[in-house]
């Protein structure tokens, strides 16, 4: 028995079926987590080393290119490239997409184990990072504080963060910005030298003094006592009266020589909230928690823990995460819902039945919520994409169930009973319905096989569609005849028709409709040569518009965000950053206002430790972070934001580079830049063309954001030691470097404890002795003898340039310029700089090539472009093996280039740039529109066996299947639409596929319509001529064969 | 007795059952899944794409008033729609075991 007929006799079972699918989907959706992107994991793996002390180009030569070497031959590697920094080496391996990090990392770590024999002893073990969009900050916290400032990061960390570490989900919790506490003992060197006393002597007593020891026991009687000698410092006041040596018979003090103060650390960084001190707290979740649930969690915690603050601690939350993606997933969510309401709409209009649209539209549910199942079991999330794509397929499912319920209504209204219209109604269509089902499977489920970023994103779109349409298949075949069964009844007809009834108002426009659309064909039929040249031109026309339209890679979004790393002249002082930065605050209150939230962060923060890894800093950069009020409060979007203050900070004369960012940050987006990147081992002549380059770039329309990376050289102070002379007064360089060293760094020294906490001592030279060159020669050195020297006397200053950053692509030296359109397509801006190159000298042994996003958007171009002619091939196989025949699934396809027309079009009527969205949006499209032709074609092969003549065929299928072309068609269209058409969070990325679906489907459709009964009527008119010729030969009895 | 051979759409199934246990004939042998077509009207029923609707025959040997009945049930069944299609023909039984 077959399946409808088992589904149709046995209702209950079929109903407990697909109610057993309702609950699992129900515990799926239920158990889903939501986030706003499927958990990509970038396939990037950092080694970080560090060697303390060495300069740019000492890591590169004797860490960077060590270490590069060995991991080169690790398996899948996609890409090496490093920046080598002061003190700093970072190796970052690209992978291909789709490879296990685990092993990749494992392959590192044997890889680096060899590479470590090499490195020179001082550098710490290299470090593996592995970088995670999971791991990324969900939430950010501003914290402000008066009074309390100073102890602020104690307070925060007991009441705050170790509660906080509690709430299930958080990864970490950081600090940024706290200023540290630490005893600051500035010595006055003028005063020491007279006391004849040295630094070293001073350390060596902190770090005498300051000590604990046990002392072994000693047994009393009855009792054993542990022996404990106990010096470690109880306040930080016992400095002060620290004895370090006599003089003249007179005992000195600490505070003899120095000042001694517990203090905050030295401002090295600047951190401010909306022009207030203040810091961030950073919260990290666990690698797949759901972002949304762990964001409540916190949020809901928050308020009892802030209660136990002290009254002038303001937390403030700054950024949420899961904001933006409640606020995509809310709006898709409504999407999906207007989409429903929409392919109801269309389904009542044509059907004007209440029963039979409820039969239809029952599959639109039961589809949707198999693919919950699927996203749950593949351990995926709901998110953007994965709505989106249910979005998409909302359209398809019902086409299944229109077509076997209008055979079943077809069957009651000749008089069959309804249980029997429903088994033999089925039996009749459901291979045609298989066989269409298969085409949208042919095109969605090569989606699945895109490599690279793009096929990360668009996955799980081929397997939501396809999951979801293959189901509303099965449900056509078995649920709605079984439905059918029990609902239909035959309708009698009413004796008196209602003037507002349906078939008076809608029904009757609808057969005018078909009247219409006969004479069309007839005229279109008679007239073919005109269709053909019409449509040709059309084609042609719209591909030839199609290359002036302008292409980017991802549409950008609006994330309410925008994030600005401003650079000053290198080695600059952090007072006269701190001093640019407020003027830019005082900017961006005034001209700004959409900014709601502006976090300031001047220099570097020393203690920052991993968190400045997201954020490059020093003593001459400024890092803003800003956050917009909501989309539809404001007229600017965030890229004209970006502009204007992009326009501002090329006012300030002392930036010298500026990055601004828009969405940046904490959100995930792709950047839209084109990177010119140069290969050459010599900085000067490779920086030298990449500021050239830059400084021409400028002059291109729409250019924006012009970036060199690698910073201009910074000074550096060098102390040459001359050797004779120190041999003389019995000094060696390790002596005097570690004298300079002490006196400007200061010495290693123990640890002030106080309640469990270590803070540092920090000993070194009053700051007015040390920050002038005439203070380091005035440094005095102490011999053997016991004689001061004074430093100049031994050594002399000299003032360098060198490289703050050395960066590496393939083991190769190379500087990248970046520009990012304003405006301007970005294809058109690629080839404006290629432009531009083209007419510079470059020398032979400099290697010029253009990378980032336009990379990005040529591969994925191959990447679909493949996929197109795969889909085209699997669709023809389909086509042809159900029409047996060659000829059928050409003259189907001919719909397909008008589909890219549509695209072209839509793109061309709403503004939009073309992207890799709208062309997958366009790749759909093609299982998407032969659909229409399929059904229009089976119905004149249909008419035709049928014995009628073949234009007479043609007309009367048209007629007939204009009903079911326009309704499927619609029904996607409207499906489509609220993605087209809405404007909320996130929206900038899926409505051009919406937009390029609704186009190419409306086009073709419209072309369906009219041109494939002309091509079809070309292509058969000979072999309907030669039909004719066999009938007559074999009437006269000739052979066949002849 | 005479052995009345009926051949319908299987749409109709349902219906010639109805119409047997109505009349209380309770031999009879039935085909599925047949293949034909009718002489003056009406679409053929050959299971292909073309014309894919099937029949289902049945023969059963009656009495002879028994025919009259079965003749006005077929024909009121036909009337219903003549599209779908039933048809009955009726001939003399000889012998019989």
């Amino acid at each position: 028995m077959s399946i409808y007929g088992n589904a149709v006799k046995r209702p209950i079972t079929t109903i407990m079926i697909f109610v057993a699918l309702i609950v699992m989907g129900a515990y799926s959706l239920n158990k889903l987590p939501i986030d706003f992107y499927p958990d990509i994991d970038f396939p990037a793996i950092s080694v970080i080393t560090t060697y303390n002390g060495a300069s740019a180009a000492d890591i590169e030569t004797n860490v960077t290119r060590t270490i590069e070497d060995n991991l080169n031959t690790v398996s899948n590697l996609k890409e090496i490239s490093s920046t080598s920094r002061d003190n700093m080496s970072i190796v970052i391996c690209e992978f291909e997409w789709g490879t296990n990090l685990d092993e990749a990392s494992n392959e590192m770590r044997d890889a680096l184990s060899f590479a470590e024999q090499y490195l020179p002893e001082e550098v710490n073990k290299p470090a593996l990072f592995k970088f995670s969009a999971s791991a990324m900050p969900i939430l950010f916290y501003a914290v402000t504080a008066e009074e309390s400032y100073p102890a602020i990061a104690k307070i925060l960390d007991e009441k705050l963060i170790n509660p906080l570490n509690r709430v299930e989900g958080i990864g970490a919790v950081g600090l940024m910005g706290a200023p540290g506490r630490e005893i600051q003992v500035d010595v006055d060197p003028r005063k020491m030298e007279s006391y004849n006393i040295s630094i070293e002597q001073i350390a060596g007593v902190l770090n005498a003094e300051n000590i604990n020891l046990p002392a072994g026991n000693i047994e009393m009687g009855m009792m054993d006592y542990p022996l404990r000698i106990k010096g470690e410092f109880s306040e930080s006041a016992v400095l002060n009266g620290l004895v370090l040596a006599s003089y003249n018979g007179q005992t000195i003090y600490l505070d003899d020589v120095a000042t001694i103060r517990d203090t905050i650390r030295d401002a090295t960084f600047d951190e401010r909230m909306n022009g207030k001190t203040g810091l961030r707290v950073i919260i990290m979740k666990q690698s797949g928690a759901n972002t949304v649930q762990v964001a409540r969690d916190v949020n809901a915690v928050m308020p009892g823990l802030i209660a136990t603050l002290p009254d002038d601690v303001e937390v403030t939350l700054f950024w949420d995460s899961s904001d933006f993606i409640e606020g995509s997933i809310n709006n898709l969510s409504n999407t999906l819902l207007f989409a429903g309401i929409f392919v109801i709409l269309v389904v009542l209009f044509f059907l004007g039945r209440w029963r039979a649209t409820f039969i239809v539209i029952l599959t639109i549910p039961i589809s949707l919520i198999v693919a919950f199942i699927y996203l749950y079991i593949s351990g995926s999330s709901i998110n953007i994409i994965s709505l989106s794509s249910l979005s998409i397929a909302i359209g398809m499912v019902v086409d299944d169930a229109i077509v076997v319920l209008e055979n079943i209504t077809k069957h009651v209204e000749r008089g069959s009973s309804p249980r029997e219209a429903a088994i033999y109604a089925t039996n009749e269509v459901w291979l045609a319905v298989i066989v269409t089902t298969l085409t949208v499977v042919a095109v969605f489920l090569p989606l699945t096989l895109i490599g690279g970023m793009t096929g990360e994103l668009f996955r799980p779109l081929g397997f939501v569609v396809t999951i979801t349409v293959v189901t509303s298949t099965l449900s056509a075949i078995t649920l709605t005849p079984m439905l059918a069964s029990k609902l239909m009844k035959l309708r009698k007809k009413p004796k008196r028709v209602r003037a507002l009834s349906y078939d008076n108002t809608i029904g009757r426009s609808l057969n005018g409709l078909d009247r219409f659309y006969e004479r069309t064909i007839r005229w279109a039929l008679r007239f073919r040569i005109v269709v053909l040249i019409v449509a040709l031109f059309i084609f042609i026309g719209s591909m030839m518009i199609a290359g002036k339209l302008g292409f980017v890679f991802m549409p950008e979004a609006d994330q309410g965000s925008m994030t600005a790393a401003i650079e000053l002249q290198t080695g600059i002082r952090v007072d006269e950053t701190t001093k640019i930065a407020r003027k830019i605050d005082k900017y961006v209150e005034e001209y700004l206002p959409e900014v709601i939230f502006n976090n300031t962060s001047a220099g570097s923060d020393d203690q920052g430790g991993m968190m400045s890894l997201f954020f490059e800093s020093g003593s001459h950069r400024i890092n803003y972070n800003m956050m917009l009020t909501a989309q539809d409060e404001r007229t600017r979007n965030v890229m004209d934001l970006a502009d204007v203050f992009r326009q501002y900070l090329a006012t300030i004369p002392e930036i010298v580079n500026f990055d601004v960012v828009p969405n940046g940050g904490m959100g995930g987006t792709t950047e839209n830049n084109v990177v010119v990147e140069i290969y050459g081992y010599d900085f000067e002549s490779t920086s030298a063309i990449a500021y050239a380059l830059a400084d021409s770039i400028q002059f291109i329309p729409g250019a924006t954001n012009i970036s060199v990376s690698r910073d201009p050289s910074k000074p550096q102070l060098q102390i040459v030691p001359d050797r004779e002379k120190m041999a003389q007064h019995g000094l060696n360089t390790f002596t005097l470097a570690n004298a300079v060293r002490n006196r400007v760094e200061g010495p290693y020294l123990s640890h002030y404890r106080e309640e469990g906490d270590e803070y540092d001592i920090v000993l070194r030279f009053v700051e007015e002795e040390r920050n002038a060159i005439s203070d380091i020669n005035n440094i005095a050195l102490r011999n053997m003898n016991g004689d001061m020297i004074r430093l100049s006397e031994v050594a002399g200053i000299e003032e360098h340039w060198s490289p703050p950053n050395i960066e590496h692509k393939g083991r190769e030296r190379i500087v990248t310029v970046s520009v990012t359109p304003y405006k301007v397509p970005l294809n058109e801006l690629a080839e404006q700089i290629q432009g531009k190159i083209n007419h510079m000298e470059i020398p032979p042994e400099i290697n010029m090539q253009m990378g980032g996003a336009v990379e990005d958007l040529n591969e994925s171009m191959m990447d679909l472009m493949l996929l197109l002619v795969l889909s085209l091939v699997l669709t023809f196989l389909v086509m042809a093996s159900q029409f047996e025949s060659l000829k059928m699934p050409l003259i189907i396809m001919f719909s397909i280039p008008f589909a890219f027309s549509g695209v072209v079009l839509a793109h061309l009527a709403t503004g939009i740039t073309m992207s890799v969205i709208s062309m997958v949006g366009g790749v759909m499209l093609v299982g998407i529109v032969v659909k229409n032709a399929i059904v229009l074609v089976d119905y004149i092969n249909l008419m035709r066996d049928r014995g009628y003549e073949l234009s007479e065929a043609i007309v009367m299928s048209g007629k007939s299947r204009l009903r079911p072309v326009l309704m499927t068609s619609l029904t996607t269209i409207l499906g489509m639409l609220p993605l087209a058409m809405s404007r909320g969070v996130g929206s900038e990325i899926w409505s051009p596929m919406g937009i390029a679906v609704i186009g190419g489907l409306i086009f073709s459709t419209m072309v369906t319509l009219i041109l494939i009964p002309v091509i079809y009527q070309m292509m058969l008119r000979r072999s309907e001529k030669r039909k004719k010729a066999i009938e007559y030969d074999f009437m006269n009895g000739n052979s066949i064969e002849q | 007795m005479k052995a009345i051979f009926i051949v319908y759409n299987q749409a109709q199934t349902e219906k010639v059952e109805y119409l047997f246990d109505k009349l209380n004939i309770s031999g009879f042998t039935r085909w599925t899944d047949l293949t034909g077509r009718g002489s003056v009207d009406g679409p053929p029923h050959m299971n292909t794409h073309t014309w894919p609707e099937q029949n289902t025959a049945r023969l059963a040997v009656v009495e002879d008033e028994m025919v009259e009945p079965i003749l006005e049930g077929v024909k009121l069944l036909d009337e219903v729609n003549k599209d779908v299609g039933i048809r009955a023909f009726v001939w003399n039984v000889d012998a019989m075991y």
